[in-house]
């Protein structure tokens, strides 16, 4: 048995077997549903229908625009507000010395992770309402006297995604902030690179494959995102995942619902293109 | 007017750990002059990487003051001192090619470009490294990278070059190799050199001086040759090289600077008294390394001194030879004196009518100078 499995160590390829049988049954076979679909005229009741057509892409592009790039501008927005914010944060929790303080705080960040997002989001139109916490701590200390709309709001959606998609962001670049040896900030130190220096030319650079992965773990699913711009968007912050959703719910467009499905995923697989490739010339390979 | 490099004033440093306070530097003073080879020996935790950091900005000291050319170095960081690091994993940028990682501290001084390519360039060609610039660190191997992390220091052109056990994760040939290269190349570019080392081999053939350290305390400051001969306190004897401690009381002093101390066995002998022992002290030890120990046979009558010595300068000890062992160019002999000391003699492997004619079992005499044996505080 040893034996037999040591002579096939290389053209192992069965044991994947399983793996590729679900992902072409569960994974391309829809992908590929959605790509014939999207090519179909709509008929009646919102379902495909013959003939072949583009122009539900022509109209994805078109008058849709819009949200499309409201949605890449978004999403763009969060990362760059995530990196920001998440940044510090990692290199503030891989610097505790004490090992108790790191596993807390990296906990902290973990956290809301035990609630439901959708509750979590919820919170946050308590937080934004007209008469919610904000407002109202503000107006009582006499900031303000007529409330701030600050729900359904682009400005909602950017807070909410940036709340929820930030651990996303702190994680990978906690991950490599704990791999840099700090060795080098003495050896920047020694020849002469002041801290800001010493940070822009030997740490940020050391610890960009966590800023590139953390990026593209926020950009992604902020780009999809749906629940949060339904919940805190309102009109005004609809996005293209909302959008979606209505085509195959309420405004029943099944083939427009699938060729902006398949314009999103251009988008996230466009982003990973320049994710992979800013990683290559990273790493130097 | 005096030309030192680095002058430390009672230096201490204290590191909080785990709620307690612990002293890695302990009143450490020390003047280095300029173009000057001087060594921090001592085994590890003894501070002495401590106290190159401290030298380098990279730790502020608790009390005391560091001073570099003349220069105080308080409220001074890192990257404004004259000094440069060599690190004992060179800590060369791994994202830099070698030429960038040399440039680095040129362009930090606001070097032009063409300039600091020209500069790297002669640095490599000064580490016998040319042509290199253009990979990356880990393309290199263990010895290379030390080049590297060496040309990119040198570059910089620092009054003092720091370096921490720079050697250490080189195998033992490449070891020796750099060891007469470093020393080549100080001798070349006459900056100061205060070198880290646990190794006492490496600190005694390259270093002008040697600071021996231990827990904190620098315990003795000399010449290789110095350190080596007359160490001055039990640890440094024990330290550097093999030493034979014999425990006894100290019976007399004498104005010469010799003392009489007799051996649990009731024997006296005359030795070398240390500078630091204490003057009340009695209950002493005389340390003596194994190559000044003689063995004399009646086929072998002590001559080892040649003229010049007066016998009456000569200790002599009845000795049971108890084993012998052949360690290539020498023959290391296990002596039995009085009452259960041991010690050991080292004889070379160059007569063969000393060496061969010994049995185990033999009784012998053994003898040295008296001047080679020093009494120590126990």
């Amino acid at each position: 048995m040893t034996n037999w499995l040591k002579r096939n160590q290389k053209n192992g390829s069965f044991l994947a077997a399983p793996t590729v049988v679900w992902l072409l049954i569960f994974f391309v076979l829809p992908l590929v549903i959605v790509l014939v679909v999207s090519l179909m005229s709509r008929g009646r009741g919102g379902v495909a229908e013959l003939p072949f057509t583009l122009a539900h892409y022509a109209r994805s592009f078109d008058v849709f625009s819009i949200i499309l790039w409201r949605s890449i501008g978004l999403a763009a927005l969060t990362t760059v507000v995530c990196l920001i914010v998440g940044y510090p944060l990692a290199f503030f929790i891989s610097t505790r010395r004490r090992r108790r303080a790191q596993q807390i705080t990296l906990f902290l960040v973990i956290l809301p992770f035990w609630t439901n997002f959708l509750i979590r989001t919820y919170a946050w139109r308590i937080l934004l309402g007209d008469e919610g916490t904000i407002n109202g701590f503000l107006m009582s200390l006499g900031v303000i006297s007529e409330p701030l709309s600050l729900l359904n709001t682009q400005f909602a959606v950017l807070v909410g995604l940036v709340y929820g998609f930030l651990p996303f962001m702190v994680l990978p670049i906690f991950a490599s902030v704990e791999r840099f040896n700090f060795r080098y900030v003495d050896a920047a130190h020694d020849l002469g690179a002041n801290d800001v220096r010493t940070f822009l030319r030997v740490v940020l650079p050391l610890t960009m494959p966590g800023v590139l992965a953390g990026c593209a773990l926020v950009f992604i699913p902020s780009v999809g995102a749906f629940v949060t711009p339904d919940l805190l968007g309102g009109a005004k912050g609809l996005m293209i995942g909302n959008l979606i959703n209505n085509q195959f719910g309420g405004s029943g467009n099944m083939p427009l619902g699938s060729a902006l499905s398949i314009v999103m995923m251009a988008v996230v697989m466009l982003s990973l293109l320049v994710y992979v490739f800013a990683n290559r010339r990273d790493t130097g390979a | 007017m005096t030309s030192y490099d680095v002058e430390l004033k009672d230096i201490v440093k204290d590191f909080e750990s785990g709620g307690g306070r612990v002293r890695a530097v302990d009143h450490v003073s020390v003047d280095i002059a300029d173009g000057e080879f001087f060594a921090l020996l001592g085994p590890s935790g003894c501070g002495k990487t401590t106290t190159l950091r401290l030298i380098a900005g990279f730790e502020q000291p608790t009390a005391g003051h560091i001073l570099i050319r003349g220069r105080a170095m308080e409220g001074i960081p890192a990257y404004h001192r004259p000094v440069n690091t060599v690190f004992q994993d060179y800590a060369l940028f791994p994202h830099l090619t070698v030429e960038q990682n040399i440039m680095f501290g040129l362009q930090m001084e606001g070097v032009h470009k063409r300039e600091a390519v020209k500069l790297a360039g002669e640095a490599l060609e000064m580490v016998r490294l040319p042509g290199v610039g253009e990979r990356k660190p880990h393309q290199l191997s263990g010895g290379q990278q030390q080049r590297v992390a060496l040309a990119r220091s040198l570059v910089k052109q620092p009054a003092v070059l720091l370096l921490d056990e720079p050697l250490g994760a080189l195998d033992l040939k490449l070891r020796k190799n750099m060891q007469y290269e470093l020393k080549a190349l100080q001798r070349d570019v006459g900056i100061t050199f205060i070198y880290v080392t646990h190794d006492q081999e490496e600190a005694i053939t390259m270093a002008d001086r040697i600071a021996v350290m231990n827990e904190g305390k620098m315990l003795q400051v000399g010449t290789p040759k110095q350190i080596y001969e007359h160490p001055e306190t039990h640890f440094v004897a024990d330290f550097i090289g093999e030493t034979n401690f014999i425990a006894g009381a100290l019976t007399e002093r004498g104005g010469d600077g010799y003392g009489s101390v007799r051996l649990q066995d009731g024997s006296v002998i005359r030795a070398q008294l240390a500078d630091t022992l204490g003057s009340a002290a009695s209950a002493v030890t005389v340390a003596i390394r194994p190559e000044r120990i003689g063995i004399s046979t009646p086929l072998n009558p002590p001559t080892a001194f040649g003229g010049g010595v007066d016998s009456s300068e000569i200790a002599m000890l009845d000795a049971l030879l108890v084993d012998s062992q052949y360690i290539g160019t020498d023959t290391r002999f296990t002596l039995r004196i009085g009452d259960g000391i041991e010690l050991v003699a080292r004889l070379q492997n160059i007569d063969d009518l000393a060496v061969n004619t010994l049995r185990i079992g033999q009784k012998v005499k053994v003898f040295w100078q008296e001047s080679s044996a020093t009494v120590l505080d126990r």
